[in-house]
């Protein structure tokens, strides 16, 4: 019994090995080759399901305590028959990849753009971080220039302070001169009138004095 | 007179004119004698001939302090010293000298303050004596210290501080630098330079001695705690771990880093190579 499994375990093993290879080549194919290789994979595909019957009808007829392992076996088996079909099914939608480099112009190998792209990445990185590093240098630059400015405003501020107190000094010293000065201009007017005065009250006193003279002769 | 006078001096007959003002002199003639030395000074400038100028205003100048105006003599004793700057240093400092003599003596500090700047930075430039430039600043920072103006003196005192760690006084440069930043904490606008002046202390007393050092940037973390976030402390508190460990690279490194971003300006790279010296004296020491 175990030697019929093992038997269609060989022939499992080998038809799939030929649909794998079958299906890796179905893309770089095109027109009549690639309907008849789809419909060999096809007709593989039927004798691997067949053979996977046979396989099961095996294991039945083992005894019940032997069967563990068949039957792990024989899950895997199936899991890879259905990876297959879906590989299949995929294969014959997919574009091949010279298909693709017959539309987009002849790339050279993929390899070699992603070592460009690579290198490009890495430039513009450095590229950011000089930039960066420049934007810091002129921030720190201008930190400096600020300081100094600061400080000279500061100094600046002092002295605007300093005159405008000598300002308010030297307004009040000029109210104190000319009120210094009106009370000069008084006492000179002051002085001018009494200086009047007595020349009149003198003339006055010459005149009575001639005119009694006069009506005493 | 006056009209003659202008003339001769165009034509640079300075001796003639000087004949003619003595025998003009008399009190209201020492008036025009002043006025006419002054007129014949600016020519002078005009053509570019500093130290005949300077020499006019300076005998401008006697004739006024002779008549007793103090403030006239001190304004042209200065104009001389201007004038003299760019012929003969050291005469422009005399006059200077005796301008500053009479504002002490008239009350005004600010002016005379001013003018022992101007001294100072003659001596910085023209005539390089660091010792009286020092002197100089010292007392410009001590007038306007008297005058409250708090701000100009520091200025002054920072120069001082500059100089004095160039020519090794580190206490006193310490001391300054300490006040000043103490100073500059406190005020709004000068707080974003208060972190400079703790750098530059720390690195006086980092030329001193190494534990001087840490303490020092300990207390001023302390003071300041805006001052552990700046590049400067991170730059000394990395020479330091450097000069522990006596590794010379470390400190090379370290201080290339802090070059890359802001250069250092050449009283840094002096002090920075002054211990860096130090440091290679003690690894052949140890070796």
């Amino acid at each position: 019994m175990s030697s019929d499994f093992e038997a269609y375990e060989q022939d499992f093993g080998t038809l799939t090995a030929e649909i794998t290879n079958k299906i890796g080549r179905i893309p770089k194919l095109a027109g009549e080759e690639k309907t008849q290789l789809v419909l060999n994979v096809d007709k593989q595909l039927e004798e691997v399901r067949e053979l996977l019957e046979q396989m099961d009808l095996e294991i039945r007829e083992i005894p019940i305590q032997s069967r563990g392992m068949y039957n792990s076996r024989l899950k895997s088996y199936k899991q890879e028959m259905e990876k297959l079909e879906k590989d299949f099914k995929r294969s014959r939608i997919a574009y091949s990849d010279e298909v693709r480099n017959e539309l987009l112009g002849d790339d050279g190998s993929s390899s070699e753009s992603q070592r460009a792209h690579l290198l490009d990445n890495t430039e513009r990185l450095e590229r950011s971080s000089r930039r960066l590093e420049a934007g810091y240098q002129i921030a720190v630059e201008t930190e400096q220039v600020g300081q100094e400015i600061l400080s000279n405003l500061h100094s600046d501020r002092e002295k605007i302070q300093r005159s405008r107190d000598r300002l308010r000094e030297t307004d009040a010293n000029l109210g104190k001169s000319s009120r210094i000065l009106t009370g000069m201009l008084r006492r000179i007017i002051q002085n001018r009138i009494l200086v009047f005065i007595l020349g009149a009250i003198l003339f006055l006193t010459i005149v009575l004095a001639i005119y009694f003279n006069l009506r005493g002769h | 007179v006056a009209a003659y006078a202008g003339k001769l001096t165009r034509n640079h007959h300075h001796i003639l004119f000087i004949i003619i003002i003595f025998f003009t002199r008399g009190s209201s003639k020492m008036e025009d004698a002043c006025d006419l030395y002054g007129r014949a000074a600016n020519m002078f400038k005009m053509a570019k001939n500093w130290s005949a100028s300077g020499n006019a205003f300076s005998q401008a100048a006697l004739l006024h302090l002779q008549m007793q105006s103090k403030h006239d003599a001190a304004t042209n004793f200065i104009d001389a010293g201007n004038a003299f700057k760019k012929s003969d240093p050291q005469e422009a400092i005399n006059c200077l000298n005796r301008a500053i003599e009479i504002y002490t003596d008239m009350g005004r500090f600010t002016i005379a303050a001013k003018h022992h700047v101007t001294i100072a930075e003659i001596y910085e430039t023209e005539l390089v004596d660091i010792d009286k430039a020092i002197a100089h600043f010292e007392q410009a920072a001590d007038y306007y210290k008297g005058e409250e103006s708090t701000s100009s003196a520091n200025k002054c005192l920072l120069k001082v501080a500059t100089y004095a760690a160039q020519l090794e006084q580190y206490p006193k440069a310490i001391e300054i630098y300490e006040q000043v930043a103490t100073h500059a904490m406190d005020s709004t606008l000068l707080k974003y330079s208060a972190k400079d002046y703790f750098f530059k202390a720390a690195l006086c007393h980092f030329c001193v001695d190494m534990l001087n050092a840490k303490l020092a940037v300990q207390k001023y973390e302390e003071m300041f705690p805006a001052f552990s976030d700046s590049r400067e402390c991170k730059l000394v508190k990395k020479l330091l771990d450097a000069f522990e460990e006596q590794n010379l690279d470390a400190y090379t490194d370290a201080v290339k880093e802090y070059d890359t971003i802001s250069r250092l300006d050449q009283w840094l790279t002096t002090m920075l190579l002054r211990i860096k010296k130090s440091l290679q004296d003690d690894e052949s020491d140890l070796r």
